[in-house]
């Protein structure tokens, strides 16, 4: 009996899911668990810099907690982004087997990264409260939802970053560029008020930091967010993720030429 | 069956584009094992991969709704650091319902007849080795149609004889989309042909009388 094709591709996802966790981290003694140490790592060295060396502090929001709900999703987004670049190049060995669909070998990928920085996130926040900082979930509902839209959002440019990518080597070479100045305009180390208003519509269409500065209001509420909103990050994220599957409509078949 | 609609295919090259070949028809019927034939560079494996749907031509359409392989013994989507159960279970995943996954392994393990380096990384592989594992894998799958773009038989005089009893009886269950350069296999194999020169595309509905152009061809071109 022949399968459907939802069924084809799920189990496409699942066996690339599978195969990008091994080829990854399978080598490593500690195998899936450096994945997590990594980024944790990472992070934790930017905490010890700047929260007890430089004893930075923020109003209404303990500084790791603010730390960790600005890197966190930004890492998300960027490798999302960055291995989105060269998902057709990394994988052009395995569409020789047909039900392999470019656009399989990305939602694989935004799956792990998904999963790695879900892990590093629940991780580094025991982690915070087992050091005895005060850490609470004030509104967890919209935390996920930020998180989740924000992940939509990430894979649409993903897709349009695959497409792209596979167009021209030089203009992946210059997003990569571009990724990385959007890093400090994206509110990870600063808050937004600490902004003037007037600079704000120069860091505001930038849905990454709507993102970031929600997901810090959903822990802690007292962190103002009157100036973000829900609205025009789930419109984003669905407007890129549209723009994404159109183009990767118009562009499958020639990404599968030779 | 598989039809070819209005096939184009090039490749822009520094000296302009290289046309493959313009405006195929085909209508390889039912049944029917098509050997491809032609000249090194004239189009062969690309015909092959585009019947297979695995490489796009520029336009026109392929029209079929039976199941291709994927060409037969390839190893290029093997991933070195993988071991090679992990690298034929990745395929199987994609091709197969869960419940039939093992008895396919079982099967990949036992054709192979590799041993231990069956749970050891394809990079450790001798090249026979990476064959063995490849064309079993190709083997442990039922399609409508094989693709066989040069399956050369690989390892000793037992590992050959199996192999070429499994492809025959395959044969009897299943066609082929074939390219050689042993003409006596095609011979073996197919019963209609493409040949593919200059001039274009030339289907034959019998391979023999294909075979018999093209080595007439051959004689032409030789310097007198």
């Amino acid at each position: 009996m022949k399968r459907t094709g939802l069924e084809v591709q799920s189990a496409t996802v699942m066996a690339l899911f599978l195969r990008e966790l091994r080829t990854r981290f399978g080598e490593y003694r500690l195998g899936y668990v450096w994945a997590v140490l990594e980024p944790v790592f990472h992070i934790g060295l930017t905490l010890v810099l700047f929260g007890v060396l430089m004893s930075r502090v923020m109003p209404d929001i303990s500084y790791p907690v603010f730390l960790i709900n600005g890197v966190v999703p930004w890492l998300l987004f960027s490798s999302v982004a960055t291995r989105s670049l060269n998902a057709i190049e990394a994988n052009s060995g395995l569409f020789s087997y047909r039900p392999v669909k470019p656009i399989d070998t990305l939602i694989a990928r935004s799956w792990v990264e998904s999963l790695i920085f879900g892990q590093v996130y629940i991780v580094l926040t025991v982690l915070m409260w087992a050091l005895g900082d005060p850490i609470r979930l004030d509104d967890l509902p919209l935390l996920i939802v930020s998180l989740l839209l924000l992940l939509l959002f990430s894979f649409g440019f993903g897709l349009v970053l695959m497409i792209v990518g596979d167009m021209s080597k030089e203009i992946a070479k210059v997003v990569t560029l571009a990724l990385k100045p959007l890093y400090f305009v994206s509110g990870i180390m600063f808050s937004l008020h600490s902004i003037p208003e007037q600079y704000h519509p120069y860091i505001l269409w930038n849905p990454v930091v709507h993102a970031i500065e929600l997901a810090r209001h959903a822990v802690f509420h007292q962190y103002d967010a009157q100036h973000v909103s829900l609205g025009y990050l789930a419109v984003s994220a669905l407007v890129m993720l549209f723009v994404g599957l159109v183009l990767y409509r118009h562009r499958e078949e020639a990404m599968l030429t030779t | 069956m598989i039809e070819l609609h209005n096939l184009s295919k090039s490749y822009r090259t520094p000296k302009g584009r290289h046309h493959v070949f313009r405006d195929l028809n085909l209508v390889i019927p039912s049944g029917k094992s098509v050997g491809l034939i032609g000249h090194n560079g004239a189009g062969k494996s690309t015909l092959l991969r585009i019947m297979g749907g695995i490489d796009r031509p520029d336009s026109g359409r392929v029209i079929t709704d039976k199941t291709i392989s994927w060409p037969v013994a390839l190893a290029g989507g093997f991933q070195g650091s993988m071991t090679g159960r992990e690298n034929v279970k990745f395929v199987c995943r994609i091709y197969s319902r869960k419940e039939n996954i093992a008895r396919k392994l079982n099967f990949i393990e036992e054709f192979a007849e590799i041993g231990k380096y069956f749970d050891m990384p394809v990079k450790s592989y001798s090249s026979g080795m990476r064959s063995r594992l490849a064309f079993g894998l190709s083997m442990a799958f039922d399609f409508d149609y094989y693709l066989i773009d040069e399956v050369t038989a690989v390892g000793d005089a037992a590992f050959k004889a199996k192999s070429a009893a499994l492809m025959a009886q395959k044969r009897e269950q299943a066609n082929f989309i074939m390219v050689s350069h042993s003409l006596g296999s095609l011979k073996q194999f197919c019963d209609v042909a493409v040949l593919l020169d200059r001039q274009g595309a030339h289907y034959f509905e019998n391979i023999d009388e294909a075979i018999e152009t093209y080595l007439s061809h051959e004689v032409d071109k030789k310097p007198a």
